[in-house]
């Protein structure tokens, strides 16, 4: 429905940067995700676009316009909170009918808007019941059609789902998305659970300390983290220290493939995924003997933690057709990895398919 | 067809005679309690009644043994209690609105604000109470003799007012502290300005609690008798003043017994309108149960 531009923003409490020097684009009908571990700010910046907290600089716009000055009653903004906030005292209907009757609909509009919205979050003929009456789920639903109800120019998510049981806050996120589809709404949610992010997101930030570390899609997030923190945080990695001289790559007495243009430097880690290590027939050339220690039994898939000598512990993915017990010896193989140097963006390695054969 | 059905009364008496006795097993020393707790509550007033309603009770009878009205004509052809009867409602019912218009707004910054001094600030309510009360009332009725107030209606409401101060600071206080501040919010985002935000949302939710304080003001003040004696006399006299000097002048014990029994029913009548009109366990939830 519109568009959001963060401008410098920066939200400082005492001598707590909160949020520092924020500064992107959501697109019309986008569904960004704010990502980062708890107390990174991530709060902090939706409650500043909500209104709720003052900016200390900077700027946010809606089509254009600034919203910056204006109270949260004043925003065209709507928000789904962490906790359950319907209004105890209120019905169903009455919650979601509020915010429309501020705006002097008739009694005919307002109706059938609550119940198209009740409909959309599959609630209908809940309108008498009360807040207790209901379970966290439908309570929470409830409270994203007093949102979207108001037709809000920004859908603003604050964990909406965190305080729900895994399998219900699946239901929910897929239900979410739907909605969000369907009505082409602008939405930002925040959260820290990656799996949420990734699912859900068209575009994810990653927040760390109040810094928005990458802003990408989320299959350009998981394969290209532009930072050590979200290689780190963002699914599942083997971070290994490694050190360069004279364009020859150093990893615990083995060498890897060096891409050119690197630095001699002792302070280079080594990002590499759990399903970019594969295991090779004995005797491939360049392959790691390494031995395991522990194979776990994921449903499709298995995780498998080895011993490389002189390299320590590595997280493995395998296929289930692969038969690997614990004790046995094998020989991996990286395929792909990402060379990080002096904070800036990492270089990509790719062994060449010919390799692997 | 009526044969066909069952003894519904005899089922009735089984089962609950089968749910006793489950209830004592269960739970004996709560029943215990139960029947101490009632003893020790009902016993009195059942005693101030028989005595309201007894023309004759004479030792070693166990009920009065002539039950009548006589002794209430008596009683509200004095003139002393017709006069005192309505004062003290009116009386309770100005203190009341004027302890919430005082301690309200107070309660409210109390919960909502931080400043220097706050705890210590509130704190210092519970010093009224924390005190024997008559050494309170006599240091201000010195004060007060000075000031002309003693025998005053302002001074009547002034020293009951002290009374109020403590409930009427901490049960709202607590009720705003307990409500949500993101319900407020969400309230906010919708497009409510902050004073519809706090009359539609904020104070509806505070109303068991502000209720449940305002009452027990009310019956609070109703039955103050202390500071009514020690500032109102001689000029003014209160329904509980009057109480306590028919029960310790006169020798007739109905008179104490009426007044008393009147005495009750303000606050009964009170509690029966506040249950029916707040929601049920609106009022209890007030209370912290």
């Amino acid at each position: 429905m519109a568009r959001l531009d963060i401008i410098h923003l920066t939200k400082q409490f005492g001598n707590v940067l909160a949020v520092n020097d924020a500064g992107f684009t959501v697109q019309d009908s986008e569904f960004m995700c704010i990502l980062g571990p708890s107390g990174c700010g991530k709060s902090t910046l939706l409650r500043m676009i909500a209104g709720f907290e003052a900016p200390t600089s900077g700027d946010m716009q809606i089509d254009g316009e600034s919203v910056t000055a204006l109270p949260p009653n004043k925003r065209p903004t709507a928000m789904v909170f962490q906790k359950y906030t319907l209004w105890p005292h209120m019905t169903v209907y009455e919650n979601i009918a509020f915010g429309l009757g501020l705006r002097g609909l008739s009694r005919a509009v307002i109706d059938q808007k609550v119940h198209d919205s009740l409909a959309l979050v599959s609630l209908s003929g809940y309108e008498t019941r009360y807040p207790a009456q209901l379970s966290g789920g439908q309570q929470q639903r409830v409270a994203l059609a007093r949102a979207i109800v108001l037709e809000p120019k920004i859908l603003l998510l604050d964990e909406p789902f965190s305080s729900l049981d895994a399998i219900l806050r699946v239901r929910l996120r897929e239900e979410l998305k739907r909605i969000q589809r369907r009505l082409k709404i602008t939405a930002i949610f925040v959260t820290h659970d990656q799996e949420e992010a990734l699912s859900l997101a068209d575009r994810i930030a990653v927040m760390s300390g109040g810094q928005i570390e990458q802003i990408d899609h989320p299959s350009t997030i998981y394969a290209n983290p532009q930072t050590l923190f979200v290689a780190d945080f963002i699914g599942a990695m083997n971070l290994l220290k490694a050190s360069a001289q004279d364009g020859v790559l150093r990893l615990g007495g083995k060498q890897l493939t060096a891409p050119n243009g690197i630095q001699s430097s002792d302070k280079i880690t080594i990002a590499l995924r759990p399903e970019d290590l594969m295991i090779v027939p004995d005797g491939t050339p360049d392959a790691w003997k390494a031995q395991v220690d522990q194979v776990m039994d994921l449903g499709h898939y298995r995780k498998i933690l080895v011993d490389v000598p002189d390299v320590g512990e590595l997280k493995v993915y395998v296929t289930k057709s692969m038969t690997v017990n614990e004790g046995d010896r094998v020989s991996l193989l990286p395929i792909r990895y990402l060379i990080y140097q002096n904070d800036a963006a990492p270089i990509e390695v790719n062994r060449p398919a010919a390799a692997l054969t | 067809m009526t044969s066909a059905q069952p003894p519904v009364s005899n089922d009735f008496w089984r089962t609950t005679r089968r749910s006793f006795t489950a209830m004592i097993r269960r739970d004996g020393f709560g029943l215990l309690a139960l029947v101490v707790l009632a003893l020790v509550i009902l016993g009195p007033l059942y005693s101030v009644v028989l005595w309201a309603f007894a023309e004759r009770w004479r030792y070693p009878s166990l009920i009065p043994t002539e039950f009548g009205f006589k002794f209430w004509e008596q009683t509200f052809s004095r003139a002393d209690i017709a006069a005192a009867l309505p004062f003290s409602i009116v009386l309770s019912l100005v203190v009341t609105a004027l302890s919430a218009l005082i301690c309200l707004p107070a309660s409210y910054a109390f919960a909502r604000m931080r400043f220097r001094g706050r705890q210590a600030l509130l704190l210092s309510f519970l010093a009224t109470n924390a005190f024997p009360r008559f050494g309170l009332y006599i240091s201000i009725a010195v004060i007060f003799f000075r000031l002309n107030l003693i025998g005053t209606v302002p001074g009547v409401i002034m020293i009951q007012l002290v009374n109020t101060l403590l409930l009427m600071i901490w049960i709202p206080t607590a009720a705003f502290q307990g409500i949500d501040r993101s319900l407020e919010e969400a309230a906010l985002d919708v497009g409510a300005s902050p004073l519809r935000v706090f009359i539609q949302i904020t104070l509806p939710m505070v109303m068991p609690a502000l209720s449940a304080a305002l009452l027990l003001t009310f019956v609070n003040t109703f039955y103050e008798a202390q500071g009514a004696l020690l500032i109102g006399l001689p000029r003014i006299v209160t329904m509980p003043v009057l109480m306590y000097s028919l029960i310790n002048s006169q020798l007739v014990t109905q008179y104490g017994a009426i007044v008393s029994f009147v005495l009750w029913l303000p606050s009964l009548l009170l509690l029966l309108v506040a249950q029916k009109l707040l929601r049920g366990g609106y009022l209890t939830a007030g209370f912290g149960v």
